[in-house]
């Protein structure tokens, strides 16, 4: 770890606050860190969890939604932050999560409940091949065979009409009757939105992050160094595809569908939009990032259609003259005013 | 297959390989020289063919000839537009920021043109005199085919002599093998990208004029188009326009044997042959390996 330690501290200008491995000191000192930091996710997650019983049956069916693309896009940032991978192709595994609790439910009338967790597995299993086949190829190139990735699996799931009943998608029944409740299922995808970040956060720290980090800033040394980096980055889209799939598997309490958009590459970009918006170089930003984008999008097309304008615009400003996003600007604003503050006494 | 089944399919394929390689080889030319991936060029394919519905519009009769002008023109200015406002601020930038921002502008530019054109679909006719069918041994063969297969040779052509045998045309490769050096022996570097994504987005707003007769021209055609173009300059290798000819080829005829053979299929089928050669040469048929 210390080999490439000092890369750590230059890709990580800000961190989420939470239980840090960097700062790991001895035991008396780093319990009291573990606690100072640890407050703050667990006063977030307990703010969350009150808006269930503050919030309107229509905004927590909003929120349901964000969690799912909470999810869904700090998993792609794992990829696209952390790895330095642009994948224009996890809407595959957003989708895949989708369908594999409307198809098993459709096909096999497996119970909901079995798929939800089938559905992270279903997602590393395709991850695999995709990850395999697509991470021979490198920058744009990867980029692009992502997209064709996701292209053929909205064409396949379009076109096999008699297993994905094709452009209509599968409605039905298959989210229990507890969880279409807004305030239930609002308060069930949050402990999984909890989990699973904890999750990804874990993977972020753990050596293995910093070995991604590594790769993303100087891959010709990382190799030199004797680190397989093809498996490496394999594995980050594995873990990426799995907890992209769990977000889809998520999205079905909102959409109660399955359908082919749900894979397209358009859909691919979202979680990328949102990473950019919050901030793809912080852990909390493409979370940020989702709740921004969602209620954005619901409030604008309210008022006006030109929607796409709005986001285009925005996406367009912010990759011009704020790269680091929201949560980017947001720390920088943290630190001019603790230094004013500094500077005042 | 008897002959003239055989002559209508391969000109059909040809056909669709033209439209094709008009779009890649604005995309991969600009990528050699500018070494970014331009998503809103189905922008300015979308752009070229709307304005060729409108100028039809006006002028029913020599209305298409004037929107072969009228809507490279179109894409020109955009094209030019967009790389001094927004690219020429990003160059040296990681390629997901430019990648982010050309789709930005791919999603502004697809609103803008509903505000401008609406959501309905619009068509245009062929104009009159290549309009309807001729034999050829026995087949009946679409003429307005062989307008858009004579304007990928005259495009394809073109490209050659101009990168091969004008100065511009050096320069061009030379910006592709050594920017720097480019800039030593005082070659106005700002004004080359400006003309050489300029000179893209006319060719991508000239197959939209081309194609406008034959399709349905409406929204989501940028992103469906973008999606062809990646495809056909993926496999020919990113940065050479005789790759795309070779990708547009492949596809023109993949599309054409797909939807003969297995129509339920034909859709997937060129997405597969894209991961195939990716598979085999991740850096597509004639491409160089990513430094």
């Amino acid at each position: 770890m210390s080999t490439y330690g000092h890369l750590d501290t230059d890709a990580h200008d800000v961190d989420p606050p939470g239980p840090d491995t960097r700062s790991a000191r001895p035991a008396p000192a780093s319990r009291t860190v573990l606690l100072r930091r640890a407050t703050a996710p667990v006063a977030l997650t307990a703010v969350m969890f009150l808006l269930a019983f503050t919030l309107g049956s229509t905004t927590l069916v909003t929120m349901q939604e964000v969690l799912a693309f909470a999810v869904f896009a700090t998993a792609t940032n794992l990829l696209l932050g952390q790895a330095g991978l642009v994948s224009f192709g996890q809407a595959v595994f957003f989708g895949i999560g989708s369908y594999t609790v409307a198809l098993g439910w459709l096909h096999w009338q497996l119970p909901f409940w079995a798929t939800f967790v089938l559905a992270p597995f279903v997602g590393a299993l395709v991850a695999i091949p995709i990850g395999l086949v697509a991470l021979r190829a490198r920058k744009l190139y990867f980029a692009l065979s992502t997209l064709a990735f996701s292209e053929l699996a909205y064409q396949l799931a379009e076109s096999r009409y008699n297993f994905t009943k094709g452009a209509n998608g599968v409605f039905g029944p298959f989210v229990p009757t507890a969880l279409t409740q807004p305030r239930t299922g609002y308060l069930f995808l949050l402990a999984v939105t909890v989990v699973s970040l904890l999750l990804l956060w874990k993977v972020n720290h753990s050596p293995f992050g910093l070995v991604l980090r590594a790769i993303r800033e100087n891959r010709e040394r990382v190799q030199a160094l004797g680190v397989n980096v093809y498996l490496h980055q394999v594995a980050a889209f594995v873990i990426s595809g799995a907890f992209c799939a769990l977000a889809g598997a998520m999205f079905v309490i909102y959409s109660q569908s399955g359908y082919p958009e749900l894979l397209d590459w358009t859909t691919s970009g979202w979680p990328v939009f949102m990473a950019v918006i919050g901030g793809m170089g912080t852990f909390l930003g493409p979370a940020l990032g989702a709740l921004i984008y969602q209620f954005g999008h619901d409030q604008l097309v309210l008022y006006f259609s030109d929607w796409q304008l709005v986001l285009g615009a925005v996406l367009l400003v912010i990759v011009m003259f704020w790269p680091d996003g929201l949560m980017g600007a947001l720390a920088r604003l943290g630190g001019v005013i603790r230094r004013w503050w500094k500077g005042r006494r | 297959m008897d002959l003239s089944a055989f002559v209508t399919q391969s000109i059909g394929a040809l056909s669709t390989a033209s439209s094709l390689f008009i779009v890649a080889a604005g995309l991969t030319l600009v990528f050699g020289a500018l070494r970014l991936i331009n998503i809103a060029h189905g922008s300015f394919y979308m752009y070229g063919a709307l304005a060729a519905t409108t100028v039809v519009g006006w002028f029913p009769d020599s209305g298409f000839w004037i929107a072969l002008i009228v809507g490279p023109l179109v894409a020109l200015v955009m094209g030019v537009g967009v790389e001094m406002g927004v690219l020429r601020r990003l160059y040296g930038r990681e390629h997901l920021t430019q990648l982010l921002a050309t789709f930005a502008l791919l999603l502004i530019f697809a609103d803008l043109a509903l505000r401008f054109w609406g959501k309905n679909v619009r068509s245009i006719n062929p104009p009159k005199v290549v309009n309807g069918n001729f034999g050829l041994v026995g087949a009946r063969v679409p003429a307005y085919d062989m307008v858009i297969i004579a304007a990928a040779i005259v495009v394809g052509g073109g490209l050659w002599l101009l990168l091969t045998h004008t100065t511009l045309g050096w320069k061009i490769r030379a910006v592709v093998d050594d920017p720097e050096v480019l800039v030593c022996s005082g070659v106005n570097i700002r004004m080359l990208y400006t003309g050489v994504f300029g000179l893209g987005a006319l060719l991508a707003g000239l197959a939209g004029v081309v194609i406008a007769p034959q399709q349905a021209v409406g929204p989501g055609m940028d992103a469906q188009i973008i999606v062809a173009a990646f495809i056909v300059a993926v496999i020919g290798g990113l940065g050479s326009i005789t790759g795309a000819a070779i990708g547009s080829l492949i596809i023109g005829i993949a599309e054409t044997l797909g939807a003969n053979l297995a129509p339920s299929w034909a859709s997937t089928f060129i997405y597969l042959l894209m991961i195939v050669v990716l598979a085999v040469r991740p850096w597509g048929l004639l491409g160089t390996p990513e430094r």
